[in-house]
C-alpha cells in the first residue's frame, strides 16, 4: 500500500541534480560526487577507470543504502590535477572506449555474417 | 587542463552467433567494463511488454490481474524500442495507447464453442501495427514461412499458452505494450542469460610431469571435474584439451599438492580476457542486444557528467586550491 514507485528507482525526481559535488572541508583536492539514481553499473566502472589515473591517489564509491537510490564518488588527487578534472576525465575515456568498442563489435558482426 | 587520455582499445571476437545466442571473446579491458555491460544488458535495455490491460470479458478459470500478468510476460518483438519513448516521458499522448510514439495496441477476443478445451496462445493476440510489434513465437512463424529452408517446423509450435477455455467460456481484451526496462519490472528484460567467464592461463610444469608415472598422470588427471586435461595417446603426455572447461575450482592443484607434487600446474585468471555467453528473450536479436547495451552505458555516462554551474563553482575551489597551495610551497 505504501510501496514506492518502481520508477523511483532510475527517474531523477524534479528539482533534484543528477550528479552534486562537495569539495572536502579538510584535505585539498578531495571530493565526493553524489550521482542520483545510479547504482554499481557506472559506479565500478568509475572508480575502476579513475584507478588508471596516476594523479588520483585515492577513488572510491559506495551504495549508501540499497533503498537510497544514488551512490557516491570520492576522488582524492595530487596537486597536478582536481577531483573535477579527473572525474570528467574518466567519463571521456570510458566514453571513448564504448565509441570503439561499439565500432569493432560491429565490424565484427559484419565479419561474422559474411563468414558464416 | 585537459590531462592525457588514459583510454583502452578493447578488442572483439566471435565466436558463435544466432538470432537468440551468441559467445565472444571480450579483450584488452577489465572487469568492471565486462560486468557494467552485463547489468546493462540484464536490465537497462530497453523492450516492449504488455503493461496496460483493459478486461472486457473474462468468464475463464483465471482472474483478470493473473491473465494480465501473463500477457505481461509474452516477449514482444522490440528492435524498435530503442527510438521509442517512454510512456512516461511522452509529450504526445497521456499514456492511453492511442500513440505511435510510445506504444502499440493489441486485442484477443477469443470464445470457445466446442466441447474440446482451447488454448489461447500469443498467437491470438492481435497487434495494431505488426511490423514493429507481436509476440516473438508469431514473429519467428512470419520469418520462417519467408524462407523454404528453414529447419522451424510450424506444426510444432503452437505458441506460448494464455489460459485454457471450455465450452461456453470467453476471453475479450485490450492490451497496451509499453517500453521499459529490466530494472522496472523482469518482464521487460531482453535477457534471459548473460554471463562471462575470465579466461584461464593454463601452464603444466612438464619437468615434473614427466616424473609421474601413466597411472599417477591418469589419477591426477580424473581429479578434475570438468575434462580441462586429457593425455595424449602416442607421447603418453599430458597435455591441455579444453581450457574454458576449468571453473576455477583448484581441484588439480589440490591433487597435485596430495601427491606430493606442488607446482604442477599453474592456473591464473587473465585480467583482461572475458568470454561472454548472451542469450535473448527473442525480443531484440542477442547481437543488438550487446550493441544496445553499449549504447545505453554511454548515454549513462553522458547523463552523469558534471553540468556547467556545477564546473564553475569547481573554478572558484581551483583558485582556493592555488592560493592554499601557493602559500603551503
Ligand atoms: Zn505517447
Amino acid at each position: 500500500m505504501n510501496a514506492p514507485d518502481r520508477y523511483e528507482r532510475f527517474v531523477v525526481p524534479e528539482g533534484t541534480k543528477k550528479v552534486s559535488y562537495d569539495r572536502d572541508t579538510k584535505i585539498i583536492n578531495a571530493a565526493s560526487f553524489t550521482i542520483e539514481r545510479e547504482d554499481h553499473t557506472v559506479g565500478n566502472v568509475l572508480r575502476m577507470q579513475l584507478h588508471k589515473d596516476p594523479n588520483v591517489l585515492f577513488a572510491g564509491y559506495k551504495l549508501p543504502h540499497p533503498l537510497q537510490y544514488k551512490i557516491l564518488v570520492r576522488i582524492h588527487t595530487t596537486s597536478q590535477s582536481s577531483p573535477m578534472q579527473a572525474y570528467n576525465q574518466a567519463i571521456n575515456d570510458l566514453d571513448k572506449e564504448l565509441s570503439h568498442l561499439k565500432s569493432v563489435f560491429e565490424d565484427e558482426v559484419r565479419r561474422h555474417s559474411r563468414d558464416f | 587542463m585537459e590531462g592525457i587520455s588514459y583510454q583502452r582499445f578493447p578488442k572483439v571476437k566471435i565466436r558463435e552467433m544466432k538470432d537468440d545466442y551468441l559467445k565472444f571473446e571480450l579483450r584488452e579491458t577489465d572487469a568492471s567494463m565486462a560486468n557494467a555491460l552485463r547489468r546493462v544488458m540484464l536490465a537497462e535495455v530497453p523492450t516492449l511488454a504488455i503493461d496496460l490491460v483493459e478486461i472486457e470479458v473474462n468468464s475463464t478459470v483465471l482472474n483478470d490481474e493473473f491473465i494480465a500478468h501473463r500477457l505481461g510476460l509474452i516477449p514482444l518483438t522490440s528492435d524498435r524500442a530503442m527510438s521509442m519513448r517512454f510512456s512516461r516521458d511522452c509529450d504526445a499522448c497521456d499514456g492511453d495507447g492511442q500513440c505511435e510514439f510510445c506504444s502499440v495496441e493489441f486485442t484477443l477476443n477469443v470464445r470457445c464453442t466446442s466441447d474440446h478445451t482451447l488454448d489461447v496462445t500469443s498467437t491470438d493476440l492481435r497487434s495494431s501495427d505488426p511490423t514493429i510489434c507481436c509476440p516473438v513465437d508469431v514473429a519467428a512463424r512470419a520469418t520462417a514461412a519467408l524462407d523454404p529452408n528453414s529447419a522451424y517446423d510450424p506444426s510444432e509450435q503452437r505458441g506460448i499458452i494464455i489460459v485454457k477455455l471450455r465450452r461456453g467460456q470467453e476471453l475479450r481484451l485490450r492490451a497496451i505494450a509499453r517500453k521499459g526496462i529490466g530494472k522496472d519490472h523482469a518482464k521487460w528484460s531482453p535477457a534471459a542469460t548473460v554471463t562471462f567467464m575470465y579466461e584461464p592461463d593454463i601452464h603444466i610444469n612438464e619437468d615434473l610431469m614427466e616424473t609421474l608415472t601413466l597411472e599417477e598422470k591418469r589419477s591426477w588427471v580424473e581429479s578434475s571435474p570438468t575434462k580441462v586435461f586429457d593425455i595424449d595417446p602416442n607421447t603418453q603426455q599430458v597435455v591441455v584439451v579444453d581450457p574454458e572447461a576449468y571453473t576455477y575450482d583448484d581441484e588439480v592443484i589440490k591433487k597435485a599438492e596430495a601427491m606430493g607434487k606442488p607446482g604442477l600446474v599453474d592456473i591464473n585468471a587473465k585480467e583482461d580476457s572475458f568470454i561472454f555467453t548472451v542469450e535473448s528473450t527473442g525480443a531484440i536479436k542477442a547481437s543488438q542486444l550487446v550493441i544496445n547495451a553499449i549504447e545505453i552505458l554511454r548515454q549513462k555516462l553522458d547523463a552523469v557528467r558534471l553540468s556547467l554551474d556545477t564546473e564553475e563553482c569547481d573554478e572558484q575551489f581551483g583558485e582556493l586550491g592555488a592560493h592554499l597551495r601557493g602559500s603551503a610551497v
